[in-house]
């Protein structure tokens, strides 16, 4: 955009937008619990996790979109777990590590473009990427080492759909509206 | 205990029990976080609260660990939901413990933070009730127009970060006119300083982690 460093406005602005998403889905919260609750008694409770992965990590794809610097979509993601942590949100500390994932895994999608793309192409990429990032981290984290073939597969198509739809189209949609405001280069 | 080793104590523990995966150890840690809430006298009503909400993805691992998995591994079912315990205990013993303020002046002063960091989200984490209220209007604004905003409209979001776009501005502006310089040395009108006791306490307590996931079953 201008320079290649993060300045003061940029550093807010970040947090701002992971402050949004954190406010935004707060109400979709319930969604995460109902879905779990739902889905125990069929074995599938575990999966509420990757349905629901793609709403998580929005902010990080948007900062990266928007900014279109490195780091950005790590540092968008990483200050949205700080914001949740700050905020009292159950994880606490723990928030830290896995908002580092998430941060690590989107950003990956934009550095294999080497920061050059930002079309439809980068938006498939961040999402394959952080499925697979964030699903390596589930692998140790929430035990799915232990769980039945069939149901990783279906785990992690489910998950790559999530982010697909969220952190993907969604957030693209997003930024084509700012690109039409002129917000942000198109 | 310094806020930020009190952080780092508590993210090395998250990390090493992610990796291992002993019952006794976990229960064992989540004893000592709630020691450490009692000694800071959080009140019991919001540990209980953490507690509770932490019972549905804790009994969903559970059930699925153990009636729904090959190995019907009840052990380490029990193993994951103690796991996710400590996370939310041992996190809780940081955030609950420790305000916001004091741990961010802590993370600048004592771990190097740069200022436009620890400011810049600090001068944005004070706008969180006005961005509650943005989004309530923007919601608001829509439905005098008969338009409904989900949190799954593109719109919502849109019309929200150009309000944070401008915000950012503001903000940025306003910090920068009242002498707020990126990479400027500051002076600190409150020092937080790292004791010997902090460092004593971090490292028995790290020995002790370590004393109690390895020898312990």
């Amino acid at each position: 955009m201008r320079n290649k460093t993060f300045h003061l406005r940029d550093i807010i602005l970040l947090a701002l937008i992971a402050i949004i998403f954190g406010v935004i889905y707060y109400a979709a919260a319930f969604v995460y619990n109902g879905l779990t609750v739902l889905l125990t008694p069929v074995g599938y409770g575990p999966m509420a996790n990757d349905i629901t992965m793609g709403i998580w990590c929005m902010a990080g794809p948007l900062a990266g979109f928007i900014l279109r610097l490195p780091g950005a979509a790590f540092l968008g993601e990483f200050l949205g777990a700080a914001v949740e942590m700050f905020l009292g949100d159950q994880w606490g500390a723990a928030n830290l590590i896995s908002g580092a994932v998430q941060g690590i895994a989107t950003e990956l999608g934009f550095t294999v473009t080497f920061y050059k793309l930002y079309n439809w192409l980068t938006v498939v990429l961040t999402s394959l990427f952080a499925t697979l990032v964030t699903f390596g981290w589930d692998w140790f984290r929430n035990g799915y080492s232990h769980f039945a073939p069939h149901m990783l597969v279906i785990m992690l198509v489910v998950r790559f759909v999530s982010m697909l739809v969220f952190s993907g189209i969604l957030v693209k949609l997003i930024v084509n509206m700012l690109v039409r405001a002129h917000v942000t280069k198109g | 205990m310094n806020p930020s080793l009190k952080l780092i104590f508590a993210l090395i523990i998250s990390l090493e029990i992610t990796f291992t995966t002993h019952l006794t150890g976990n229960l064992l840690i989540i004893f000592g976080a709630l020691l450490v809430l009692a000694y800071h006298r959080v009140s019991p009503h919001k540990v209980t609260k953490l507690a509770l909400i932490t019972l549905i993805p804790a009994a969903a691992l559970f059930v699925t660990m153990a009636f729904f998995s090959p190995g019907h591994n009840v052990f380490f079912a029990w193993v994951l939901v103690s796991r996710l315990y400590c996370y939310v205990l041992v996190g809780g013993a940081v955030t609950l413990t420790t305000d916001k303020l004091t741990l961010i002046r802590s993370l600048e002063q004592n771990c190097h933070l740069p200022s436009k960091f620890a400011y810049g989200f600090l001068a944005a984490l004070n706008l969180v009730p006005r961005i509650r209220q943005a989004v309530v209007t923007i919601r608001v604004a829509g439905q005098m127009r008969g338009v409904n905003l989900h949190w799954w409209s593109p719109t919502l979001y849109f019309k929200a970060i150009l309000s944070a776009i401008q915000w950012s501005d503001q903000l940025a502006q306003a910090m920068e006119t009242h002498g707020f310089v990126e990479g400027a040395p500051r002076t600190v009108a409150q020092p937080i300083n790292i004791t010997k006791r902090d460092w004593l306490l971090l490292i028995a307590g790290l020995a002790l982690i370590q004393l109690v996931l390895i020898a312990l079953p």
